[in-house]
């Protein structure tokens, strides 16, 4: 076999610069404009209703036997099939945590998936579901988390293979995932009916698991709450379709009910799976919202 | 007996005959059992849960009864965990064996918290009892269970 010439390296190499270029090119980072955060006084109570609803102490919490267990400091375990991510610790400690996030860093993590320096964070994080959050709510709820008091928490590196190049690649799958335009509940409907949709879709990111997703890792919206395989690899998810015709519950009392008390009043499907610590959180709602939640849930075909 | 009766009668001895061999093999089978079990124990949770929403007035008799049946239901599901019986239909998962002792335990604290509320008498105790029962409940299933479709 003869050597490839100077000619053909040449060539090879410069294909390969290309691509490589091309995939830079295509993955790399879009922030939020300055210009598009709005002048705003936080409302520190919507952002712990927000926190609340977003379940986000059911990701964020701290690893078994961490000092303070109440504080969402991240670092527990959070297994998918592709690897074992370790949560962000959201106190606003300096060094580990949120304390020196600008608010527009905190609204590129949220609606455009971007740590502050401009890295990709896998959809792992919903940012999928946050980015269809008002920015005022983004806003309240950043001001609830700095309200916090700041915890160090040192976490080990996400153990996904190849991190950096897959991290990177994040940047192609939102070119596509992020194309779709945000949830949008519309103007139709009761305003409790709007603001479950809202709570559902937007903070409350249901479809994550509820919604079975397509083989790109996207929400299958022709399926949107129709239950599907446990994105944690093991047994199935329910579907929210339906409910009362399917005699989970008799009426949105009901249901408002179940969510509010979960298994501690003997609603046993509130359990398993991960529901129970999402459920915890959805009990520390306001009446209303819980309420809205439900009338939302059961207007699902 | 006209032909319809006849047909009837005979239908109806099909039927137990297919019955009793579906529950003789049922019967041997831990994972049906304990589903059995653990379906009473639900049955029985729903006049306590009518009391503590207030759409039933407490009644220590009910209460007792209650708890009493899911006492037993708990101690005889308990006993149906056997080594290898989980995987297929089932939504036991395979931590119930791999964490034997944190399962027995949450089992124990089950049977425990069933005890406590059977001993119920005074309204103003019932609240803490349920929740404690059916927090006991909740830790173990979402430990150890899978999710429903």
């Amino acid at each position: 076999m003869r050597l490839p010439s100077w000619r053909s390296a040449a060539a090879i190499a410069s294909v390969l610069a290309v691509a490589a270029a091309s995939f830079w090119w295509l993955t790399r980072p879009d922030p939020l404009p300055a210009s598009a955060i709005p002048e705003h006084t936080a409302d520190l109570a919507n952002g712990e209703v927000l926190y609340h609803a977003g379940s986000c102490f059911a990701c964020h919490k701290a690893p078994a036997g961490a000092p303070d267990p109440s504080l969402p400091t991240g670092g527990t375990p959070f297994k998918t099939p592709i690897g074992v991510f370790y949560p962000q610790n959201l106190t606003p400690d300096p060094e580990t945590g949120l304390g020196r996030w600008s608010e527009a860093d905190f609204m590129n993590a949220m609606t455009r998936g971007l740590a502050p320096e401009g890295r990709h964070y896998f959809p792992a994080f919903p940012y999928m579901a946050y980015r269809a959050m008002r920015l005022t709510d983004l806003l309240d709820l950043r001001a609830y988390l700095m309200s916090l008091p700041p915890v160090k928490a040192v976490h080990p590196p996400h153990t996904v293979p190849l991190l950096g190049l897959a991290r990177r690649g994040v940047g192609l799958w939102k070119r596509i995932a992020l194309a779709r335009p945000p949830f949008n509940p519309g103007s139709e409907g009761s305003d409790a009916w709007k603001r479950g949709a809202y709570l559902v879709n937007a903070p409350g990111h249901c479809g994550e698991c509820h919604t079975p997703k397509s083989w790109l890792m996207i929400e299958d919206l022709g399926r949107h709450l129709a239950g599907g395989p446990h994105p944690g690899g093991e047994g199935k998810v329910p579907s929210l379709r339906r409910l009362v015709a399917r005699e989970k519950y008799e009426d949105a009392s009901n249901l408002t009910l179940a969510l509010q008390n979960g298994e501690e009043l003997g609603y046993e499907d509130l359990s398993s799976g991960g529901m129970g610590a999402i459920q915890e959180n959805l009990a520390k709602l306001p009446e209303s919202d819980v309420r809205a939640i439900a009338e939302y849930l059961l207007s699902l075909k | 007996m006209s032909l319809t009766k006849r047909t009837l009668a005979y239908g109806a001895g099909l039927s137990i005959v297919v019955a009793g061999a579906w529950g003789a093999v049922f019967a041997a089978d831990p994972a049906h059992q304990r589903h059995e079990a653990m379906e009473m124990v639900q049955e029985s949770f729903k006049p306590l849960r009518a009391i503590a929403v207030k759409e039933t007035p407490f009644d220590a008799a009910v209460v007792k009864k209650n708890a009493t049946t899911i006492l037993e239901k708990l101690k005889e599901a308990h006993g149906l965990f056997p080594e290898g019986s989980g995987g297929g239909e089932t939504r036991a998962k395979a931590e119930i064996w791999s964490d034997r002792a944190g399962f027995d335990k949450a089992m124990k604290d089950a049977q425990a918290a069933a005890t406590a509320m059977a001993a119920v008498t005074a309204e103003v105790d019932y609240v803490a009892a349920m929740k404690a029962l059916g927090g006991s409940c909740k830790a173990c299933h979402d430990k150890y269970r899978l999710p429903k479709e």
